[in-house]
């Protein structure tokens, strides 16, 4: 996406208008409020989000830059068989139906901010405490860095270079934390729904724009890759069915137990909300990747034998022969590109918050200094996150390879807290001790596989490899642990649902 | 009171769904017959995914009620 000829100036200028809608929208949403002096009210937005609003943070916050720049050379390059990155988004409400409706009403009762707040209630250990966080903010770190990476690529690619891919992820850091620091969760929930509008309708016209191209119906392009290109097409060996069901559980598991995916169920204004937005997230995939994948597919036709790296340049080359075709589609695909950014962007922001939620409250506030201010324990998650961008920022001057791999090798790690919320919300007998060795063993067999080169076996990620493991362990060594009666008769009243005590009242 | 985690079937129809949202129960390479101009077993998948989504936009909204109706009325009471 280097070098868009129909970029430049008019691009800038869009950029930079929605860089300051989105400063305006965080200074609105935190505009006479002490936004700065309640963890719950900068993080978790007071807990009162509403349908509209939950549900586009929850679109924008799944849906990356990434869903379109980096799924559409995939199904270019895969066929069919990349018809996967629909159900896999859509399974994700499956695992959140396994726990979110009793976490929700936990996370009420107890005032839960974190979900390592859950952990370290549910638990009462310091060692599952510690490795839970060091697990999620190990993923987090990887999710942001990959945000950074795109963030640059994009815009650079729609200034066709004027703005440097450097400068253009330093400025879209600043703006973000702006908006951030001045609204908290609120306004990155309210520029969520800015942005997710923005990103669907990018997708339309995106293609729109690639079917006028291809000046055919579906039909033709499917006859014409049927006879030139039939492997992308037929009905895929043992091996791909495989790894596509592998794909389905590790992603349906591992976006559901994100910490940024687990706040929203707290800030959920209430349970009617919470349903009603996962009721109409179900929807979203078709629509969203769904799309995204018809369109890598004509790209079989428009653009035959693109190796590797050429095709991860697709949606760059797409759009600019989009931009070609007349005014109306040069503008739509300026306002596309913006779209990418905003979709970057809005991913982006909600890990960034989570990430400084996890060092103000459970890093900060429960071992560094547990008797600090609120004000004190925000101000800490701030300049953590400062920290951490400069960190991932002399990183992301040197991005690693293409875009999927990165987003599988997060997964493999942060998917090994799910039982500790699958089997934790239900299973009284999961003691502390079976938790942290499965969650160790899990963590340390799916990233021993990925880092020397074993990230499927069998066409089975080590995700789930490490997963299968962690789940057994924590089975048979809470069978071979067990609890003393005080501690389960303890367990038996954390995991109850009192609805008496349960208010719906913000705090 | 509805929770899904208690109701089995919910489970049972949703590990079938992800079982057989992949098509390694048809013949490998196999494309024809296109209907309206997609590939049989691709029209397979395309209806058991969206048929996944509505089972699970359906679940979220008719088997999941904890505390809704409480909240609900504590919220009508706190608008009088």
């Amino acid at each position: 996406m280097e070098d868009l000829r129909f970029a430049g100036l008019d691009a800038i200028i869009i950029l930079s208008t929605y860089a300051v809608l989105m400063i305006v929208i965080g200074w609105l949403a935190g505009r006479g409020k002490k936004i700065g002096k309640s963890v719950s009210d900068y993080y978790l937005a007071g807990r009162n989000l509403g349908l509209i609003t939950l549900f586009f943070t929850l679109y924008a916050t799944q849906y990356s830059g990434n869903t379109i720049v980096g799924y559409a050379p995939q199904a270019y390059r895969e066929g069919f068989s990349w018809m996967q990155s629909v159900p896999f988004f859509t399974l994700i409400i499956g695992v959140y139906l396994l726990f979110a409706p009793r976490l929700y009403v936990i996370a009420k009762k107890a005032n839960f901010v974190t979900p390592t707040d859950w952990i370290s209630y549910r638990f009462q250990s310091k060692r599952v405490t510690i490795l839970a966080i060091i697990l999620m903010l190990w993923g987090l770190a990887n999710y942001l860095l990959e945000q950074l990476v795109a963030v640059g690529h994009a815009v650079s690619g729609l200034t066709g270079g004027t703005i440097p891919y450097g400068v253009a992820v330093i400025a879209f850091i600043i703006v973000m934390l702006t908006y951030e620091w001045l609204g908290g969760m609120k306004a990155v929930a309210v520029t969520d729904a800015l942005q997710g509008i923005i990103l669907l309708l990018g997708i339309i016209i995106m293609l729109i724009g690639a079917l006028t191209l291809s000046g055919g119906g579906i039909a033709n392009i499917t006859e014409n890759i049927a006879a030139t290109a039939p492997e992308r097409i037929g009905v895929p060996d043992m091996i791909t069915n495989v790894n596509w069901i592998s794909m389905l559980v590790l992603t349906a598991f591992g976006a559901a137990v994100y910490p940024h995916a687990v706040q929203r169920i707290y800030s959920a204004k209430s349970e009617r909300t919470l349903k009603h937005s996962l009721a109409r997230m179900a929807w979203m995939p078709p629509i969203t990747s769904g799309l995204v994948f018809i369109v890598g597919i004509i790209c079989i036709q428009l653009y035959p034998g693109l190796d590797v790296p050429a095709s991860e340049e697709l949606v760059g080359i797409l759009a600019n022969d989009i931009a070609g075709l007349n005014t109306f589609f040069y503008w739509a695909m300026v306002i596309f590109f913006g779209g990418i950014v905003g979709a970057i962007i809005s991913t982006a922001d909600s890990v960034l918050l989570s990430f400084s939620s996890m060092i103000s409250n459970d890093v900060y506030g429960k071992y560094i200094n547990p008797s600090a201010s609120e004000e004190r324990k925000i101000k800490i998650g701030k300049f953590a996150g400062i920290l951490l961008i400069g960190l991932l920022l002399w990183v992301a001057w040197n991005p690693p390879g293409t875009l999927v791999q990165i987003f599988v090798l997060k997964f493999e790690i942060l998917v090994q807290v799910a039982p500790a919320f699958v089997l934790g919300l239900y299973w009284k007998r999961l003691s502390s001790r079976a938790l942290f060795w499965g969650m160790l063993s899990g963590a340390t067999l799916a990233g021993g596989m990925t880092l020397t080169g074993y990230a499927t076996v069998f066409g089975i990620h080590g995700g789930i490899y490490g997963l299968a493991l962690n789940f057994i362990i924590c089975v048979v060594g809470s069978y071979f642990m067990p609890m003393g009666t005080d501690q389960k008769n303890q367990v038996e009243e954390m995991t109850a649902m009192k609805n008496q005590n349960v208010s719906t009242a913000t705090d | 009171m509805k929770e899904p985690i208690k109701k089995p079937w919910i489970w049972i129809i949703l590990v079938l769904l992800g079982l057989f949202n992949a098509p390694w129960y048809l013949p490998e390479g196999s494309i024809e017959p296109f209907i309206f101009g997609i590939p049989y077993w691709a029209l397979i998948t395309i209806i058991l995914t969206l048929f996944l989504s509505a089972y699970l936009s359906w679940l979220c909204l008719t088997q999941w009620n904890i505390v809704e109706d409480e909240e609900e009325a504590e919220k009508d009471q706190k608008g009088d």
